[in-house]
């Protein structure tokens, strides 16, 4: 157990759902660490945010998981050591744009960017943890280009069956359907569709459905993926927040779409896989693992056996 | 147990170390007909219940048990009688009054420390109960409480004072909301008493929060006897095993079987205990003896299907005290059968303890702590005494 005069706080990086995180230095051994300092409530005692996240993050090692080093107890507040990342990729992404024009990632780099968020995810998953707020700003990348999930506040084990959890969760842009029609048993694939909202972003460099409201955020998606049919999405019609009246779209060509705003070729492999991803019906949605043995990263995972 | 976390974790490591390189070399295959990458472990829910805080840091040998709760016990009898010592020296004490401090301000043992903790404990299960919590909130109240208890000593922190903060911190880490003055009226505690030690437990807790326990593999064993056995089991009949086994459950938990033996170990043998015929049958169904000739180097053996039908076994496959072992290709239903068995005897042979019993120790534990209450007690009565002998010689 480390005290907290082993560490020296530096400049503030942000703030946390619940929190605010700055950049320290661990005086004995010189390396950096984020240091997210929680404000200790004599109302509530720890808040259960804090307890969820040092819960969650004690149990997830994984190379792409940002790892919780240790909890360090001071008279009124309590700072989580995490490993120190140099950027987010919504901070990333924002520096690459030229005057007003963002501009997306090149695709070898959005490929071993989303193949990392994809095994950091899988693991999540395969541990029955859901994130549950996947955005840009929570993953965090490094010089060396690694990328690792952050930000647990809101995320939450499940078992089965999943049914009681709250409808309000995930920043809007990357909230999926099933969610905004008020599912509550959701599951996995809320993480799915997130990371498909997430790859589109990152080739074109801007979001891909940036909704204000529940309602605006639905027309968008439906814009461009059609409005779903209980053909294909049979249980679509029991949803609370399901409208019938809303106005009928036919899917668009996402390659029409995103293609645009990026100079290199988006070839059929990736269509493919961000459609598996960016499904309407989340039963439809591939699993973090399946994605992960889609074709698309063919050249990560052949050669050798 | 320490060999087997290396020897995976390098392992996980292997499989990034080789995307990395693939990614380098790029090799531009057409790839469609190949679907399941070959470097590509599958995690069988034994590795994932073996890289678990609850397994890493709150599993033991009998001897590691036995070993830490002598190492509580030790430290707490040395400070208490290092303060009895001080509070005789302090005091000018009387023949009488030393007397009854040998008597009776003797720290205790480490039996009767866990007499006491297990008492509580089951104080934990029913205040948990009556407040209507989920049962794995009751569950984790029960584990955190225990918990507790190994790291500390029932001569520095009393049990009542925890009760209602393991409680409360169960509720919050298991996603539970109910508000701190809420979660007060209903316990009839206060905010502060709830409070006061959270960090304290948090921290002798180590943070590791996150409990697995057995009710989801009794949940999976239900259905899986229920499809291995099919036809040959009554539903109904099932059903009625299940409600009984997630009782026994909860018992269980009050005993050390939760730091010897996994959540699914723990599972078969509550099951046993209802029902040894089923369990037994169930068992040879699943895993046939005969295949002892399967035990040779897995690496000679043809990949694929005996991969995938591996991989389905693991998934119900105990990991045993030598982890090690579990590499082997099948499973040897006899010595899994001799696990729950040892597990089963654990549960039945933990008796509870009377009240007189606890309260017993809980005087003990006090008189310890508060060797002057025992003068005081002395002193009255031996006023009392004089004062009865002085009214007799009145009369």
């Amino acid at each position: 157990m480390s005290s907290s005069s082993q560490f020296k706080q530096l400049e503030k990086l942000g703030n946390g759902t619940y929190a605010t995180v700055y950049k320290g230095l661990n005086k004995t051994t010189g390396v950096y660490v984020a240091l997210k300092e929680v404000k200790l409530d004599s109302e509530e005692g720890t808040p259960s945010t804090a307890i969820r996240e040092i819960s969650l993050m004690k149990e997830l090692k994984h190379e792409n998981i940002v790892r919780l080093y240790d909890v360090i107890h001071t008279e009124n507040k309590l700072t989580l050591v995490f490993e120190f990342m140099d950027n987010d990729l919504k901070k990333y992404m924002d520096s690459r744009t030229v005057g007003n024009t963002p501009r997306g990632l090149e695709l070898n780099l959005v490929k071993y960017f989303q193949w990392q968020l994809l095994q950091g995810l899988a693991f999540c998953h395969e541990n029955k943890i859901l994130h549950r707020d996947l955005k840009p700003q929570n993953l965090l990348i490094n010089k060396k280009g690694q990328l690792k999930l952050g930000d647990f506040g809101l995320a939450r084990a499940f078992g089965i069956p999943v049914n009681t959890f709250s409808s309000e969760v995930v920043t809007l842009w990357y909230r999926a359907p099933d969610v905004l029609m008020g599912s509550r048993t959701y599951s996995t694939s809320i993480d799915i569709w997130s990371c498909g909202c997430i790859l589109a972003e990152m080739i074109t460099g801007k979001p891909l459905f940036p909704g204000t409201n529940d309602e605006e955020q639905l027309k968008l998606i439906f814009d461009v993926m059609g409005t779903p049919s209980e053909s294909l999405w049979p249980t679509v019609t029991k949803l609370p927040k399901y409208n019938p009246n809303v106005q009928q779209r036919t899917p668009r060509d996402l390659r029409q779409v995103l293609q645009p705003h990026t100079k290199e070729p988006l070839d059929g492999n990736l269509m493919d896989f961000l459609h598996g991803l960016l499904q309407l019906n989340p039963d439809m949605r591939l699993s973090a693992k399946q994605a992960l043995h889609h074709p698309w990263f063919a050249e990560y995972y052949q050669h050798t056996s | 147990m320490t060999d087997v976390q290396v020897i995976e974790e390098s392992a996980t490591n292997a499989v990034t170390a080789n995307v990395v390189e693939n990614e380098k070399e790029a090799p531009a295959k057409s790839s469609a007909e190949n679907n399941k990458p070959p470097n590509y472990k599958r995690i069988s829910d034994d590795d994932l219940y073996r890289h678990s805080s609850q397994y890493r840091m709150w599993s033991y040998t009998r001897e590691q048990l036995e070993e830490k709760r002598v190492d509580t016990n030790s430290r707490a009898v040395a400070s208490i009688e290092e303060d009895l010592l001080k509070f005789r020296q302090a005091h000018n004490l009387i023949e009488e009054e030393v007397k009854i401090l040998e008597a009776k301000a003797i720290p205790l043992t480490m039996e009767e420390e866990l007499s006491l903790v297990n008492f509580y404990a089951k104080k934990v299960q029913v205040i948990a109960q009556h407040l209507n919590l989920p049962t794995e909130v009751v569950a984790t109240s029960i584990s955190f409480f225990r918990r507790f208890y190994l790291e500390n000593s029932v001569m520095h922190i009393d049990p009542k004072s925890i009760v209602h903060t393991t409680i409360f911190l169960a509720c919050k880490s298991e996603n539970y909301f109910i508000s701190v003055d809420s979660f007060a009226q209903k316990a009839k505690s206060t905010r502060e008493s709830i409070i006061k030690y959270e960090f304290k437990l948090l921290e002798s807790l180590k943070f590791s929060l996150l409990n697995h326990h057995p009710y989801k593999p009794l949940h999976g064993f239900f259905l899986d006897i229920q499809n291995v056995l099919y036809g040959k089991v009554d539903l109904n009949y099932m059903g009625q095993i299940y409600d009984r086994c997630k009782k026994r459950i909860t018992g269980a938990l009050l005993t050390d079987v939760v730091y010897l033996y996994t959540p699914p170990q723990i599972t078969l043998a509550t099951l046993l205990i209802e029902d040894e015929a089923l369990v037994t049958r169930y068992l040879e169904m699943k895993f046939p003896s005969k295949e002892k000739i399967q035990e040779q180097e897995p690496e000679l053996e043809p990949e694929t299907e005996k991969k995938e039908a591996q991989n389905d076994e693991s998934k119900i496959e105990k990991d045993d005290d030598q982890g090690i072992e579990n590499d082997k290709p099948s499973i040897d239903s006899a010595k899994l059968l001799a696990v729950i068995m040892e597990c089963k005897e654990l549960i039945e042979e933990t008796a509870p303890l009377s009240t007189e019993d606890a309260k017993r120790i809980a005087a003990k534990n006090y008189y310890c702590q508060n060797p002057s209450s025992l003068i005081q007690k002395l002193k009255r009565k031996m006023n009392e005494d004089t004062s009865a002998a002085e009214k007799r010689q009145k009369i």
